[in-house]
């Protein structure tokens, strides 16, 4: 249960931060390479998020007992 | 003991940061001495007419650091027989970029100056003078303008950047 709370803050922050990144950048006319770390910040909380929707599937997997399918 | 190197981390990065806007500074600044020493050599030049060497001790005494670093070396490689200027030139301008922050743009308009120091009569070595220090202050302009533009951004950039990679590693 716990682990899910760090999740959480972690996804947030990393939204956040970038997030100031990207109005930084955008501040000083970088659209571009605003952008781009915006879509970083993006793909990476993707892949995290992914990881654990697998978790999510196998556990699910294992409590209806389709393990060998 | 992971919140420690955490912290270890974004203090480098933030310091990545500031060195980086350092940077941007200490470039106006040496372009200003730079223009300084050229108005310097020009005075120099045309009330004593004295020979390369004692224009270039002269200006060493009245520059800032790395500038001054620039026409010390000069004024030394001067005591030995030169056989050609502009290869001695160069070699100081090289010294130069390592010590300063200064950058290739500089560099070449002051080794076309080089090239045609110590050739001429004075008035086309006044114009010469002219010409580059016209060249440097325009650098000069367009160095404050991305001073201006980028040190705020290195310095937060650098802090960000820092928190985000802890955070991705956390």
């Amino acid at each position: 249960m716990m682990m899910d709370a760090t999740i959480l803050f972690q996804i947030a922050g990393i939204g956040i931060i970038t997030a100031l990144i990207h109005t930084v950048l955008k501040q000083v006319g970088k659209e571009d390479i605003a952008q781009f770390v915006s879509l970083v910040g993006f793909i990476i909380v993707l892949v995290i998020v992914i990881h654990h929707l697998n978790d999510l599937f196998q556990q699910i997997k294992s409590i209806f007992l389709l393990q060998g399918m | 003991m992971k919140i420690i190197g955490a912290l270890i981390f974004i203090m480098m990065t933030t310091w990545i940061g500031y060195d980086w806007s350092l940077q941007l500074q200490k470039r106006t600044k040496q372009l200003r001495s730079l223009i300084y020493s050229l108005q310097l050599m020009e005075a120099e030049m045309g009330y004593t007419y004295a020979p390369l060497q004692k224009v270039f001790s002269s200006v060493h005494e009245k520059t800032t650091e790395p500038v001054s670093y620039f026409y010390k070396y000069l004024q030394q490689a001067l005591t030995e027989s030169v056989s050609d200027f502009s290869e001695v030139w160069e070699h100081a301008l090289e010294k130069l970029l390592k010590q300063s922050a200064l950058k290739q743009e500089e560099a070449a308009i002051l080794s076309q100056f080089g090239k045609n120091l110590g050739n001429h009569t004075f008035l086309q070595q006044e114009k010469h003078i002219h010409l580059t220090m016209h060249h440097l202050k325009e650098i000069l302009n367009n160095a404050t303008d991305e001073q201006h533009k980028y040190e705020r951004m290195a310095k937060s950039l650098g802090v960000l950047a820092g928190i985000f990679i802890v955070l991705l590693l956390y």
